[in-house]
């Protein structure tokens, strides 16, 4: 799906986000790097429309009405609500609102499933630890298999296992279905092992938006030449 | 014997009352909670307001709806077990209403969000609502019941306290008290006490011990 954002404008108390165009080609995975605060947030809920915006219009595939794409999407958030149910249910959950049937649930199930081999699906979920509760949020968003997937630091709770299958599960997801991936990360490496275009904020603006090579090889913008310097994108 | 019928006439008056009550405030409170509109704020202090009208009001302004002049006096409901249901219902809506909206106000929005992004419809969000929720909303529903079986004053005035078929253990009890009967007054009143032990316990146990948070 590809995603065009032009005069977006995101007021709080001050500015948080102002873009004046941006256009994301469908079928790569971005990451959108920056420090705290910089409105990598808020961009991801924009697009979700999870929070509306003050200025500005956002395509999805030259759609402007959200509600006919809404179907389309699917995020994960930064702090994901984990529904009082157990495990399995909190991801089949989309599938259920689908109607679909028992057995491509289970189906569905089982291939995500692999990536994470979570034991524990009968378990309610809202006893999961914090990288157990951001596999089962992760699950939820990618087995409804939507063109647009939007993820707001999806592995910061993870150990290093979790993080590498999780790449792998976006890469796959990807390569099959031409997913466009949005994911909001504050690893380096991890935009660098895979994403197709970097994007940097700062101060709710984009900096510097170029290819993986070229954004690592021959970054233009003194503060991200700095920070890639220092190795990672903490304040 | 005449107990027994006491007993059961005010379980049957006070748990129908707070079923509908409870139906009608949490219909009512899920949408409230995630919409903004004009009045909302006015409406809602309206309502906190009406969580402590007193029961003799709420008694007067039912049995001029129903009394033979009245809107509703064509009905014949002045002086039955459904005179005083619906008295009952009104005096703990707001209460179940204000309390409800508490309780989900702040989660409602991220639940409504997270429904719909999965491709949920609005009865999917009720039901998800109403099951993250049910916790609070056991206490919203356990706070009117103890309003509903406790009061006396507004049974008492569409009820009339009709022995056999409108007199509760409220009436019974203030009835007695009158007549200087304490014994009989205070063995209801043990009674009364009992029960709004034991069903706000069920009702507690039925709460569960879930709460809502965010997991980081």
């Amino acid at each position: 799906m590809n995603i065009l954002i032009k005069g977006l404008v995101k007021e709080y108390e001050k500015v948080a986000l102002s873009i004046d165009e941006l256009f994301i080609e469908g079928g790569k995975i971005v990451a959108l790097l920056g420090l705290n605060g910089s409105g990598k947030t808020t961009l991801l809920e924009c697009i979700a429309n999870f929070k509306g915006y003050d200025k500005g219009i956002i395509y999805y595939d030259g759609e402007e009405d959200f509600e006919r794409v809404r179907n389309k999407i699917s995020i994960m958030q930064q702090r994901p609500y984990i529904f009082n149910m157990p495990v399995k249910e909190n991801i089949i959950l989309g599938l259920r609102y689908q109607r679909l049937d028992t057995k491509i649930i289970e189906e569905r199930l089982k291939k995500y499933n692999s990536y994470y081999n979570l034991n524990f699906l009968d378990k309610n979920a809202k006893k999961l630890s914090g990288g157990e509760a951001a596999k089962v949020a992760l699950l939820r968003a990618v087995i409804l298999e939507r063109p647009l997937l939007l993820l707001d630091e999806p592995t910061a709770n993870m150990d290093i296992e979790g993080t590498l299958m999780t790449e792998k599960l976006l890469k796959d997801i990807n390569k099959e279905f031409g997913t466009t991936i949005l994911i909001v990360t504050h690893d380096i490496f991890q935009a660098e092992r895979i994403a197709d275009i970097v994007i940097f904020m700062d101060k709710g603006k984009i900096i510097e938006m170029n290819t993986n090579e070229e954004f690592f090889n021959n970054p233009k913008n003194p503060l991200v030449k700095k920070i890639l310097k220092r190795g990672e994108v903490n304040d | 014997m005449e107990i027994l019928e006491i007993i059961l006439t005010s379980l049957y008056v006070s748990l129908t009352s707070t079923a509908i009550a409870s139906i009608i405030a949490i219909l009512l409170a899920v949408p409230f909670s995630i919409k903004d509109f004009k009045l909302k704020r006015a409406i809602y202090r309206i309502a906190d307001s009406l969580m402590a009208m007193p029961p003799v009001v709420m008694g007067l302004i039912v049995f001029i709806i129903l009394s033979k002049r009245g809107p509703l006096g064509e009905l014949n409901l002045l002086f039955t077990p459904t005179a005083m249901i619906i008295a009952q219902m009104l005096l703990i809506l707001p209460i179940i209403f204000v309390l409800t909206v508490r309780q989900i106000e702040k989660i409602a929005p991220t639940i409504q969000k997270n429904c719909y992004m999965l491709g949920g419809d609005y009865g999917d969000f009720l039901f998800l609502i109403i099951n993250e929720c049910k916790g609070e909303i056991f206490t919203s529903v356990t706070s009117g019941f103890s309003r509903a079986i406790s009061e006396v004053g507004a049974v008492m005035m569409v009820g009339g306290n009709i022995k056999g078929y409108t007199r509760v253990m409220t009436t019974f009890i203030a009835l007695e008290t009158s007549k200087g009967n304490f014994k009989d007054a205070l063995i209801i009143g043990l009674i009364l006490l009992a029960i709004s032990f034991l069903i706000n316990i069920i009702l507690h146990s039925l709460k569960g011990r879930e709460t809502n948070e965010y997991i980081n």
